[in-house]
């Protein structure tokens, strides 16, 4: 903890955050329950946004002083894509994982049919899923469905789908849902599955109406998946404010890091003011015991959702290059290299995490590059710095 | 030409009544409101069947995320849509979003033309806040008169005055207190209501 008094004066103490009903706006909402805004001299006021569409354009026009959000959408807002165009950045990443895909019984029942096992892993389901496609005698018309356009959902969606072989433009519908109609139009037959954060695949699992064959972590192993941002021009007139507010989450991320409060901040967030869901709905994924299919025992997976510990608050540039190039890809266009280091550059500033670190006193990275397909545990970086497992599926037979 | 052609307009809005509002606010020579449409379940079949020009969209619906995904090409999306960003003009976006309104327009029509699309529709969505809010302290007034009256048979019926009396008890007690009538009712009630059973 550092001392508050001793910080640079916050140029204006009445915040208002926006974030979305997803189990990893825990850093947000144990802030405020915890006190810890208030501790940094913050009054933040919690506001619940309907889409991404809205809280991105709240931040920008600056009814939203800073907002939880997906991590390629501060890279998607600088580039313009899709909606408004603003110099959207980042000094502190707030979760890693969190998602994962829900597929239909019926689907569910055809990848077991052809050698998927989810206790396995999303390679296996993968390959299964592939196999059924190319087994049928027509292909089958297969529908999924991500919460946004520029998320890591559709990324993993894309990479689970790649990795069994099938091309995720031709050989798939992908269509974007809000996250709390997944589970209804998986259950109608509208969708064969999704990609989306917690609580929506447990939540479809819960009620019988979904199977979990994979789940982000599995299919890269500690992306960075929400991120605090706030505008480039908020910050250069809120500098010490934004400190003070990175400070007060970096807290609550590590309390967030000891197994033995997640219950805690699933019943807090369960309550009506915030995902306004019934509790066991959450608990699975935050406890990091999934329940993957109704009825079956829960496979223990700790790193489901990771807050704190692995560096997760560090904003990687190495990171934000691969979501950057595949938001390009996804548009059908290419990155040219020299672009996309500079866009990361100035929205993932890993200088202001640095900065907000020292004032912990905790270690930081001395790289803004961590290694893919290097480690397959936690190691260390450095002495004093863990990082966790960076395993990523790679497309069949193919380049990553 | 399609510069002279009506404007086909798609309206998003689970708020009946607002939507109505909105819809009569854009019955406006050049415009043509093809439908009107609770939620984006059916947008996407809509977008397809109709190719609208512009769609006004509420930002209380949640289905602004599926609407933006269509500005992304492909096959199945037959017409591309952009956030109505044509005048540069950022403080009129942000009016828009704050009258709690947006829209997306097809690449190919002029700024200008959906600019006037947006200024009625926020004026009639402004128009609709004002009014519920007018209705919410009406509401809020009724309420204060109904606990002032309450407050004052409680003090004429405890302390033998008559409602006059009660009356400028209350109204001294708001002004000593700087208090508006109603929170003097309330109060007074708590109180009354909790030692009227003892004395009784």
């Amino acid at each position: 903890m550092t001392d508050a008094l001793r910080l640079p004066v916050a140029e204006k103490r009445d915040l208002r955050l926006g974030y979305l009903r997803l189990n990893d706006s825990a850093p947000l909402v144990m802030a405020q329950e915890l006190g810890l805004y208030e501790r940094y001299g913050l009054a933040v006021q919690l506001e619940r946004e309907i889409s991404w569409a809205n809280l991105r354009d709240k931040l920008v026009i600056g009814e939203l002083d800073a907002a939880q959000m997906l991590s390629p959408l501060p890279l998607a807002t600088a580039m313009g894509v899709g909606g408004m165009r603003a110099e959207v950045m980042s000094g502190l990443a707030l979760s890693l994982n969190g998602n994962a895909i829900t597929v239909s019984r019926e689907l569910s029942s055809e990848l077991e049919r052809h050698g998927g096992r989810v206790a396995e892993g999303a390679r296996s389901t993968a390959r299964a899923l592939g196999d059924y496609y190319r087994s049928a005698r027509q292909p089958p018309e297969l529908t999924f469905a991500a919460a946004h356009s520029f998320s890591c959902h559709i990324f993993l969606l894309r990479l689970w789908l790649q990795c069994g072989g099938i091309d995720p433009e031709r050989d798939v519908r992908i269509i974007v849902l809000p996250p709390e109609q997944m589970v209804d139009s998986l259950a109608r037959g509208i969708i064969d599955g999704y990609c989306v954060g917690e609580p929506w695949n447990s939540m479809a699992v819960h009620q019988g109406i979904g199977v979990i064959p994979a789940t982000g972590y599995q299919l890269w192993n500690n992306s960075l998946e929400k991120v605090l941002a706030v505008t480039e021009h908020w910050h250069r007139q809120h500098t010490a404010t934004h400190l003070r507010l990175r400070l007060a989450l970096m807290e609550a991320c590590r309390w967030l890091s000891d197994p033995s409060h997640r219950l805690q901040a699933a019943d807090v967030l369960a309550q009506p003011q915030y995902l306004n869901l019934p509790v066991e709905f959450l608990r699975p994924a935050l406890a990091g015991e999934l329940v993957t299919s109704r009825g079956q025992p829960p496979l223990p997976m700790p790193d489901f959702h990771v807050f704190g510990r692995y560096q997760a608050g560090f904003p990687w540039r190495s990171d934000g290059e691969w979501l950057a190039s595949q938001t390009s890809a996804l548009l059908g266009k290419t990155l040219p290299a020299e672009r996309c280091k500079s866009l990361v550059q100035q929205t993932y500033r890993t200088d202001l995490y640095r900065e907000a670190a020292r004032h912990l006193s905790l270690p930081a990275p001395a790289t803004d590059y961590r290694p893919v397909n290097a480690h397959d545990a936690s190691w260390e970086l450095s002495p004093g710095i863990l990082l966790g497992a960076d395993q990523r599926l790679a497309p069949a037979g193919g380049a990553v | 030409m399609p510069s002279t052609a009506a404007l086909r307009v798609i309206l998003v809005d689970d708020n009946a009544e607002r939507a109505n509002a909105v819809a009569r606010g854009l019955a406006l020579p050049g415009l043509e409101i093809i439908s009107v449409i609770p939620t984006a379940s059916g947008l996407l079949y809509q977008m397809a069947q109709q190719e609208p020009d512009v769609v006004v969209i509420a930002l209380d619906s949640p289905d602004r995320d599926v609407l933006e995904s269509l500005s992304i090409a492909s096959s199945h999306n037959p017409r591309p849509v952009v956030m109505f960003s044509g005048s540069g003009d950022s403080g009129f976006i942000g009016d828009a979003i704050r009258a709690g309104v947006t829209a997306y327009q097809a690449e190919d029509i002029q700024p200008e033309r959906v600019k006037a699309v947006i200024d009625v529709a926020m004026a009639q969505f402004s128009a609709f806040n004002d009014l519920r809010q007018e209705l919410d302290r009406t509401r809020a007034q009724l309420a204060d008169r109904k606990r002032v009256e309450k407050a004052k048979g409680l003090i004429s019926a405890i302390h033998g005055v008559d409602e006059e009396e009660a009356f400028r008890t209350l109204r001294k007690l708001a002004m000593d207190q700087n208090q508006t009538l109603g929170e003097v009712a309330r109060n007074v009630i708590a109180v009354l209501e909790k030692s009227r059973p003892e004395r009784k």
